[in-house]
């Protein structure tokens, strides 16, 4: 069977004087099981330019993206209604995407009749009420409100409950819950696993917040300036980042335990983020581009780009994973 | 020692059309000098309410509606902050009480230079140009920038830069109050991280008090001394940083602290429901239709906020023997 999703040397470069690789050669690939895949990484770092590109939204400057087999910008018609059936989007603030005069229930009755899923009224307004419960919602509480009278959690789940309705293949949700209290964020993250688990719907799922990667495990790719750093199972990778980029972005993770604070005081340490310092954006990339920032950095880290590839080391913690960076090769 | 911000009984709203209504109710808190106070709950709970009213800055539709805010500085000085002219309380704001407002990131001038903003609002208080030339460069190296910076236009810097520039001018004038709204909200871990770990290296330089209010618990737990949590308005519990996180007593407190997402495999469900609007708060103890210990009163009457053991004050009826089971 093909890969759901199979990334293959991504790259986005937006144009100007200073042009800004968003994307500098990604690749990965998310098997046909239903998983979840988490793309994390900084502002900036390419996350949602990687999301509009697999769906459809952006010809990427080079590289192919492959739907079950097939590359996405070469789909017939008919293809093409397929796949935009099967993989959906969800954004991070719902309320932009909805017409704010249409009621919850106007919303749902749309998919419905725009895919054709139901032969009658009474089994769309079956459809409705099975999605909304899919989804914690209960129907007689939502369906009759515009969304700007839902909380921001419930125009979420809404927005799943519109997704579930086309049982999709694959949601690419860019930062779905960082509108989203941290009260109801578990919430949101419990059904998409219910999702994976139960209905064979994979997720990539796009955050700068890693505890929520955290807290949804399967599979971490951890980006920086348009690059993978370090991806594989997100439980390793969490427990023992290899790359020092990863270790730098985990170890800084606001555990919410007052016993667990951050170790090292960085008040006086070099900024680290994209554009902090004026080198990193348009100089040399045949090159670490964290070279500028590792605390390890040696003279050959700003030769040439370290490949993306399984750390050289023989134990368990180096298994199932790939670094770039030279510390392990 | 007597709190450096004494709120007593402090009630600020929304004028609608028709009628005015409450968005935070009789909050009763003092801030310690030199502490980290944290203030965290839902969003649309009254924190930036709190704040702003606790500046003195509410804008129409919101209305201050009582209470008293006593301000004692370290040289032995009290002011009456609900008592004071529009004019002693610019004097007042900003040398000694400074406010970071939430999305404040983005409110700099894009036109302008970074070093001229951060000089113009010294030079109006007053100092010379030296004298504001030689603050800001202060100002900037507590928060981990160079003084080159001074000469670059906001859009030249990240995000985090633009946020520590807000905080560099926020602190120029070495404030014994800072408050912070959701002061990193929109950075990523790492810089959020620096943030915070400068914003408490400055605590402890100039023997700061800060009153950092977000919605983030993870924030809260890494740099807190003190921890008030709000919901609908009023304060639900009070407590060290310690306590609250490991024995939260409120069931509100409880819910927060226990839905939080953690560690992979372990399954946490969310708080059931959502906060109320402060339009149709409910009565009695505004927690009570998402509260899985409520019992009889808790519909009727509302729970005040009482001293348990241990720096702890809770606002529930459960905490409350003179409610109890008589009831
Ligand atoms: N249409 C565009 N034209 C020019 N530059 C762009 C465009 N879209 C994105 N970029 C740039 O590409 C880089 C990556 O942007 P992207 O939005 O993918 O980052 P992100 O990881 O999603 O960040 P965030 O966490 O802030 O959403 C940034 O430097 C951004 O400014
Ligand atoms: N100027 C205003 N006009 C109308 N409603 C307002 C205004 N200011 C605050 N409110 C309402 O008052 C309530 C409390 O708002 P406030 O901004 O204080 O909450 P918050 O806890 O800071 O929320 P957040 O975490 O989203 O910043 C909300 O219901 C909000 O909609
Ligand atoms: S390749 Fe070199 S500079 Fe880059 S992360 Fe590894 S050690 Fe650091
Ligand atoms: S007062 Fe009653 S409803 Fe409110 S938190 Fe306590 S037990 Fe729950
Ligand atoms: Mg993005
Ligand atoms: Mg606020």
């Amino acid at each position: 069977m093909p890969d759901l999703l199979t990334v293959e040397n991504l790259r986005q470069i937006f144009g100007g004087r200073n042009p800004t690789h968003a994307v500098d050669d990604v690749s990965f690939r998310m098997p046909a099981q239903p998983t979840i895949v988490s793309l994390v990484g900084e502002s900036g770092s390419g996350k949602s330019t990687i999301a509009r590109i697999i769906l459809g939204l952006l010809q990427p400057t080079a590289g192919r993206v492959l739907y079950d087999g097939a590359d996405i910008f070469k789909g017939d018609r008919k293809w093409n209604r397929r796949f935009r059936s099967e993989v959906q989007a969800v954004f991070q603030d719902p309320y932009s995407v909805y017409n704010p005069v249409y009621k919850a229930e106007r919303v749902l009755k749309l998919v419905i009749r725009k895919f054709g899923l139901a032969k009658s009224k009474a089994e769309a307004r079956e459809q409705m009420e099975e999605a909304l419960r899919t989804v914690d919602l209960r129907p007689e509480e939502v369906l009759d409100r515009h969304p700007h009278q839902l909380s921001g959690g419930q125009r979420q789940r809404l927005m799943l409950a519109r997704v579930y309705l086309m049982r999709p293949r694959l949601i690419v949700a860019d930062e779905p819950v960082s509108m989203i209290d941290a009260g109801m964020r578990a919430s949101f993250l419990n059904i998409l696993q219910d999702f994976r688990d139960n209905h064979g719907i994979s997720t990539l799922f796009i955050t700068h917040d890693l505890s929520t990667a955290m807290y949804l495990g399967g599979e971490i790719i951890v980006l920086y300036q348009g690059r993978i750093m370090e991806q594989g199972d997100t439980k390793i990778v969490m427990k023992a980042p290899l790359h020092p980029y990863a270790q730098l972005l985990i170890s800084s993770i606001p555990t919410p335990d007052p016993r667990q604070r951050w170790k090292e005081d960085l008040s006086d340490a070099p900024l680290t983020e994209i554009g902090a310092s004026g080198l990193s954006v348009a100089a040399n990339r045949d090159r670490c581009l964290f070279a500028d920032r590792c605390p390890q950095v040696m003279d050959r880290c700003w030769g040439a780009r370290p490949k993306l590839e399984a750390p050289n080391h023989d134990d368990e913690m180096s298994a199932r994973r790939d670094v770039a960076c030279y510390l392990y090769d | 020692m007597p709190a450096l911000l004494e709120i007593r009984g402090l009630s600020a709203g929304l004028r609608g059309r028709r009628a005015v209504t409450q968005v935070v109710s009789h909050v009763d808190l003092d801030v310690q000098a030199g502490e980290i106070l944290g203030v965290v709950g839902e969003s649309g709970c009254g924190k930036s309410t709190l704040a702003t009213a606790i500046m003195r800055l509410l804008v129409p539709p919101q209305v201050l509606q009582s209470g008293a805010l006593t301000l004692r500085l370290r040289d032995g000085a009290v002011f009456e902050l609900l008592e004071l002219s529009e004019s002693e309380l610019r004097e007042l704001r900003w040398r000694h009480l400074s406010y970071i407002p939430q999305g404040s990131m983005n409110s700099l001038n894009p036109v302008l230079r970074v070093g001229r903003q951060m000089m113009d609002t010294l030079l109006q208080h007053g100092l010379s140009s030296d004298e504001a030339f030689k603050r800001s460069v202060e100002a900037l190296e507590l928060v981990n920038l160079e003084r080159k910076l001074l000469d670059s236009y906001p859009h030249e810097l990240s995000g985090g830069m633009r946020q520590r520039v807000i905080i560099a001018a926020a602190v120029s004038m070495r404030p014994a109050l800072i408050v912070a709204d959701e002061l990193t909200t929109a950075l990523d871990v790492v810089t959020q991280r620096q943030i915070l770990q400068e914003l408490a290296a400055i605590r402890d330089e100039l023997g700061a008090t800060i009153l950092l209010i977000t919605h983030d618990m993870g924030v809260v737990a890494q740099v807190a001394d003190r921890v008030a949590v709000m919901y609908a308005g009023k304060i639900a519990e009070l407590g060290t940083v310690n306590g609250i996180f490991e024995t939260p007593l409120h069931p509100y407190s409880q819910g927060l602290i226990g839905s939080i997402p953690r560690g992979s495999g372990q399954r946490v469900e969310g708080l059931p429901g959502e906060a109320p609007s402060p339009w149709n708060y409910p009565t009695g103890c505004r927690f009570h239709p998402r509260c899985p210990k409520k019992f009889s009163p808790c519909q009727i009457q509302a729970p005040a906020l009482l001293p348990q053991a241990s720096e702890r004050w809770t606002a529930c009826h459960l905490y409350d023997a003179e409610v109890g089971d008589d009831a």
